[in-house]
């Protein structure tokens, strides 16, 4: 919790809620309330969730403008399907399947917008910067220079955690194709880091 | 030259060092009043997003003129009641058809609000002229203001064709817009009818 606080180096409350994380009860309260049209309860957890959520944006699209409007439609996307919430999973792992599917849909729909987000110019410096470890920021830096497909698996997989399965589920993929991306991810990883390491 | 012992060592710790990876980052700017404005543009208030760094508020005008809408509506609806003292009480709450699916300059919208919106201006410009000229005139300036704000989410659209949440602040304004338009049909109407009686 310590590197989240230092880590993105903002000052409003958001950290503050992370971190005075509430328990599972206090969440479930919320869930309640959110879906009985409470917006401050909603807020609280836009509070707890949001450093995730925009995490993952941020690292599948490689763009912050781009991560902070995913992050607001997506949040905006479970306001409007919270009714459909029914516990199965957790509510985090639920706003991160909204999440993928805001960043994968706004990637299928608009060319325009997949040519921003992949334009060079929008590669992020800002999630890089935030890994205080020389060796993390140019992982950071070469996940973001990952193939889309590849990418995305290797957030989900690698840095999330989310099983084969569950990547392949949120990603609308067979599970063999979510291995193979995640395959080739580490091949090409390995192949950038190598050369960087030769280099310097 | 390395061996498939080494490969598989460099392998483990790549995997290692992606799992160190930041998996909550804090955005750069707070987003939750963008988010506010979209879910509820009844709010009159938008909190105060706090100290910015450099990011433009880029819907926060959308969001005010929205917020414009509900204010201009309820007050064509005072107006109205007030000058035309005799008036039946309006129906509020209305709910009249829109479509969510097409958004922007690059698409039409959907047949059900191009019926629904053609009928009632038809029902909106006759009983106009029941109006006097100043409830007109009032009349006709705020759904200007309404029509302004569609006119600027619109032009929104048009850069960011997929973003919900202009989507769902147009949807918002074109509702407005033909309850309004409704409501002054429906109030006019209750004038006539009163007229011919």
């Amino acid at each position: 919790m310590a590197a989240l606080l230092t880590a993105g180096s903002s000052d409003y409350s958001s950290a503050m809620v992370a971190a005075t994380k509430p328990d599972a009860r206090e969440e479930a309260d919320w869930i309640r309330r959110a879906r009985q049209s409470d917006q401050r309860a909603f807020e609280a957890l836009y509070r707890l969730h949001v450093d995730r959520v925009y995490g993952l944006c941020v690292r599948m699209t490689g763009s912050v403008s781009e991560a902070e409007d995913c992050t607001q439609e997506a949040f905006i996307q479970a306001w409007n399907k919270l009714a459909a919430f029914r516990g199965d999973s957790a509510f985090g792992t639920w706003l991160h399947r909204i999440a993928v599917n805001t960043v994968l849909g706004r990637m299928r729909k608009s060319k325009r917008e997949r040519d921003r987000i992949q334009a060079a110019e929008e590669i992020m410096p800002s999630p890089a910067s935030v890994e205080s470890d020389g060796n993390l920021r140019d992982l950071s830096d070469a996940v973001n220079r990952l193939p889309e497909g590849a990418r995305h698996v290797f957030v989900l997989g690698a840095v999330y955690g989310y099983s084969h399965e569950e990547t392949s589920g949120m990603l609308g993929i067979a599970v063999g194709t979510s291995k193979a991306q995640l395959h080739r991810a580490r091949r090409l990883l390995a192949q950038q880091l190598g050369e960087e390491g030769t280099t310097t | 030259m390395t061996t498939d012992f080494d490969d598989r060592q460099a392998d483990d710790v790549l995997m290692a060092k992606a799992r160190e990876l930041e998996t909550a980052i804090a955005p750069e700017r707070d987003l939750w009043p963008e988010i506010e404005a979209s879910i509820d543009a009844d709010v009159a208030t938008v909190p105060d997003a706090g100290p910015e760094r450099g990011a433009p508020r880029r819907y926060l005008a959308q969001a005010a003129a929205v917020l414009l809408l509900v204010g201009a509506s309820s007050a064509i609806t005072y107006k109205l009641t007030k000058t035309e003292a005799t008036v039946s009480p309006v129906v509020t709450g209305v709910e009249l058809p829109a479509r969510l699916a097409s958004f922007g300059g690059e698409y039409p919208l959907g047949p059900d609000y191009g019926l629904a919106h053609v009928a009632v201006e038809s029902q909106l410009n006759a009983m106009l002229a029941h109006l006097s000229p100043e409830s007109r005139a009032g009349v006709e300036a705020n759904l200007q203001v309404i029509r302004d704000a569609i006119a600027e989410i619109n032009t929104a659209l048009e850069s960011e064709p997929d973003n919900a949440l202009l989507q769902g602040l147009l949807v918002r304004a074109y509702r407005e817009e033909l309850a309004v338009m409704h409501k002054i049909g429906g109030l006019t109407h209750d004038v006539m009818s009163r007229n011919d009686i």
